[in-house]
């Protein structure tokens, strides 16, 4: 029986469709995969289904009645929850706490809810202490607790968005047993994943989403990794091919060296170089730790504090606690998340300059010079073609492709040997798209190791030296761009 | 961090080696090249009066270089571990007796045993200039030209490189305290580039030896051997064998190293080998890893075929790989001619044959 559908829904974000007109359907005791590249609107959706995001257009059907969510708690006391990456669980509180939180007596006993809670997770047949502090557990047990917590509110549709990114191979057999237990007890599962192998393994049907629409719905049993990498890939070939690369830079010298490096169950021993003059391109999908390894590189993020594998940078072993000292030896981060880590709105164009003069050490004196500020702002405007109505105009107040500009200017200014580029291009106009493109070019032509990491693959093929590919954590392969085509580096990006 | 000194002690040793990416990106270039000739461990190849000559045990072969029928020319006591032309048409050649022998041309006869005090115990490598200089590179004080393995297990680095003008008869040693010189290149300004193997990485060496070895290009993925010059400018560098992570974890562990050396044959050492999966007793064979429930065998390879093309600032831009599952491992040596790069795969038993226009 058909639980829930959704009719045309679609989904735009300030005129840009992130779901177009999407058909979808679960049926009761049914697990349903849903699989596609970053961005194309697999996470919208169901986050539409669970009432975080209201549609645009289209309906949702709840057993054949139209609905509209106003709140995930009000998708919740339909019966639909969704269980994030992220636990929304309280690291402080017990697990029996977690699952009673917002529903407590008035009178509340801990041993009471420690028992019923006990009762409650045997009969779901969790193996998890009712009486441990959530911050103690496991990944996968964190998961098990948020699913029981689903389970008792009565969830008949969990949606999971990315489950099993971060766990262990003893975690995932733990979790797959438990979506099997869900399916035995009639509640519908949406599973969103990159891993193509869980996805053949344990989904009775699986949808393959491109560019905000449904490309494909059918049985498991009809899907192959192949069609499916060319389901999710299928883009018209001759777009691609038409910016195809015919030469690559050569490769100067070795700048960066990054051997074993591990962080956590998120970055796993990945190794790779970096060289001046060309442009690295580092293609991955959620979850493979490509933010995270150039993080840890620029100093925002500390590696594993025993092991945790070596930096060199020119040859010199580095480890950077804060982003400062990488800075002074010439390493800028252009992150990927510009309106909370990028730039400070409220500030002008020159004072987000200046500042990151002062970042990188290079104030000879120690006040700040109006004069040198309006310097660094009128070149560097000039130099990024930086558009804005007046020159102390606020960066909040410029279009997303000049206030990326802004923040990569605020990178350049502290003049250095390589830059990273998350997600240059995120969120930025075509026009806009065209000049970073250009400058990103430019700045690898003039000598500086250059890594861009886009979840773009014609960005990546068409930027690119070099390609590196993430899957869980490490680099796995290596392409050139001129051998390399979108299905092959889709193909190594999953597992 | 200055407390990063502080706390480095607690973090341990991370044992970790350099990927193979960039230049040395992995390709099937010498597995799939053609065999020019099938021959038991190549050891050194020589490109000398329009034919190539090879070094087989103690044979001293000659091929046509259209290929065809060897013409034995000579064959020693001993195994031959270097080989080197002398512009008279005579040759330099290397003995695992520790010796090298000159054949053919005005010193026809001659045996060099010491240079300048020093005993020529590992002849690894011959180099000559126009000027009737040899220079020698000697592996090691302790084990023999086809002991590598047992000099790294120990850890040693009494390598030396020396010169000897053979007309004046006039030695010197150029430089001492190398590990495992393994391969020379004469650059055009008598300075001498050195592979040092067992230090993965290639110095320079000043042509009077008055100054310290210079690194020119460190951290390399493999044990480098041989060098020869590239005709397009650059030179080809030969990386006998890959590092792996299990391997470095060995030479940090002395009561282990010493047992194992002490107790099992060399060929079944966890150490880096010129060709492996020959017998079921040699380690590492029944690693894995279990993926999804499934198990799946793998484990660190100990050989590797590894050719690296280095431009005339000597950074690696081009590689040439026989991977895991190859058999042609344990490159030696190289000679190109021609537009034909020929590569001694001592594991593969062969000498390959690759145009070099696709390298």
């Amino acid at each position: 029986m058909t639980l829930i559908e959704t009719r045309t829904l679609s989904k735009s974000y300030r005129g840009n469709l992130a779901v177009d007109a999407v058909d979808f359907d679960i049926a009761e005791g049914e697990v349903h995969a849903l699989l596609g590249e970053n961005g194309a609107g697999k996470s919208t959706l169901t986050k539409m289904i669970a009432g975080v995001v209201p549609p645009t257009s289209g309906e949702i059907l709840l057993d054949g009645q139209p609905v509209a969510f106003d709140s995930p708690a009000d998708a919740l006391k339909q019966g639909i929850a969704m269980v994030f990456q992220e636990t929304s669980l309280v690291p402080s509180m017990t697990v029996a706490q977690n699952l009673y939180l917002g529903d407590e007596k008035f009178l509340n006993r801990l041993r009471g809810v420690a028992i019923s809670a006990q009762q409650f997770l045997q009969s779901l047949n969790f193996t998890v202490d009712p009486t441990a502090t959530v911050a103690t557990l496991g990944a996968a047990k964190r998961q098990m607790v948020e699913i029981a917590r689903a389970v008792r509110l009565k969830a008949r549709i969990i949606i999971f968005d990315e489950p099993t990114a971060t766990l262990t191979p003893e975690e995932k057999r733990h979790f797959f047993a438990l979506v099997r237990r869900l399916k035995e007890r009639k509640v519908a599962v949406i599973f969103i994943s990159h891993a193509l192998e869980e996805a053949l393994e344990i989904s009775d049907r699986i949808t393959v989403m491109r560019d905000g629409a449904r490309v494909i719905t059918d049985v498991t049993a009809n899907f192959t990794r192949e069609t499916i990498v060319r389901a999710m890939v299928g883009r018209t070939l001759a777009g691609s091919e038409a910016s195809r690369k015919v030469a690559v830079r050569p490769a100067g010298d070795k700048v960066l060296s990054v051997q074993d490096l591990s962080m956590g169950a998120v970055v796993k021993n990945t190794s790779f170089s970096v060289f001046a003059g060309q442009i690295t391109g580092l293609f991955g999908l959620v979850g493979s730790g490509r933010t995270e390894t150039a993080k840890i590189v620029a100093g925002v993020m500390k590696r594993d504090f025993s092991r945790g594998g070596e930096v060199a940078l020119d040859g010199q072993p580095v480890r950077y606690n804060t982003p400062r000292p990488a800075m002074r030896d010439g390493i800028v981060y252009v992150t990927e998340d510009r309106k909370l880590e990028g730039f400070f709105e409220t500030m002008s164009i020159a004072e987000n300059f200046y500042s990151g003069h002062l970042a990188a050490g290079q104030n000879k004196l120690p006040v700040v010079s109006r004069a040198e500020m309006t310097r660094l702002a009128e070149s560097w405007s000039r130099a990024l073609s930086i558009r804005a109505i007046n020159p102390d105009a606020r960066v909040v107040e410029l279009s997303g492709g000049n206030q990326q500009k802004v923040v990569i200017g605020k990178g350049l200014v502290q003049r250095p040997r390589l830059v990273i580029f998350d997600e240059p291009t995120r969120g930025v106009d075509v026009a806009a798209i065209a000049e970073i493109h250009h400058l990103i070019e430019k700045l690898a032509d003039d000598g500086l190791a250059v890594v861009v990491i886009s979840s773009y693959l014609p960005e990546v093929l068409k930027l690119s030296d070099r390609i590196l590919v993430c899957r869980q954590g490490r680099v796995v392969e290596e392409f050139s761009p001129l051998d390399a085509s979108e299905e092959r580096i889709m193909y190594a990006s999953v597992h | 961090m200055w407390w990063d000194t502080l706390l480095d002690p607690f973090r341990g040793k991370a044992v970790t080696i350099p990927p193979m990416d960039g230049a040395f990106r992995p390709n099937t270039r010498l597995e799939t090249a053609e065999a020019f000739v099938e021959v038991a461990r190549p050891e050194a190849l020589l490109v000398h009066e329009g034919r190539l000559l090879v070094a087989s045990g103690t044979d001293l072969l000659a091929f046509p270089l259209e290929g065809g029928a060897p013409t034995p020319l000579h064959r020693f006591e001993t195994a031959i571990s270097a080989l080197a032309g002398l512009p008279d048409g005579g040759l330099a050649v290397g003995l695992v007796a520790g010796e090298v022998r000159l054949v053919g041309g005005r010193f026809d006869g001659r045996v060099v045993t010491e240079v300048a005090g020093r005993r020529i115990h590992a002849p690894t490598a011959l180099a000559t200039t126009g000027e009737g200089i040899l220079y020698i590179a000697v592996g090691s004080a302790r084990y023999g030209a086809d002991d590598w393995q047992s000099d790294l297990m120990a850890q040693g680095a009494s390598g030396a490189v020396l010169r000897l003008d053979l007309i004046e008869s006039d030695g010197r040693i150029l430089a001492d305290g190398l590990a495992w010189p393994a391969g020379l290149l004469v650059e055009p300004d008598r300075s001498l580039i050195v592979s040092e193997a067992s230090r993965h990485r290639l110095v320079r060496i000043t042509g009077d030896g008055r100054s310290k070895p210079q690194p020119v290009l460190s951290n390399l993925p493999g044990y480098p051997s041989r060098l020869a010059r590239a005709a397009g400018g650059g030179a080809w560098l030969a990386l006998m064998a890959p590092r792996n992570r299990l391997v470095e974890l060995v030479l940090t562990e002395r009561a282990y190293r010493e047992d194992m050396v002490a107790t099992i044959p060399r060929e079944l050492w966890i150490a880096p080998q010129m060709s492996s999966g020959n017998s079921f007793l040699e380690p590492l064979q029944c690693g894995g890893v279990v993926t999804m429930g499934v198990r799946k065998p793998w484990a660190p390879g100990r050989s590797y075929g590894l050719i690296a093309r280095l431009d005339d600032h000597l950074r690696p831009v081009a590689s040439l790989h026989s991977r895991a599952d190859g058999h042609r491992h344990g490159i030696r040596d190289m000679a190109e001619i021609g537009g034909v790069l020929f590569a001694a795969s001592r594991g593969g038993n062969a000498v390959l044959e690759i145009e070099t226009g696709a390298a």
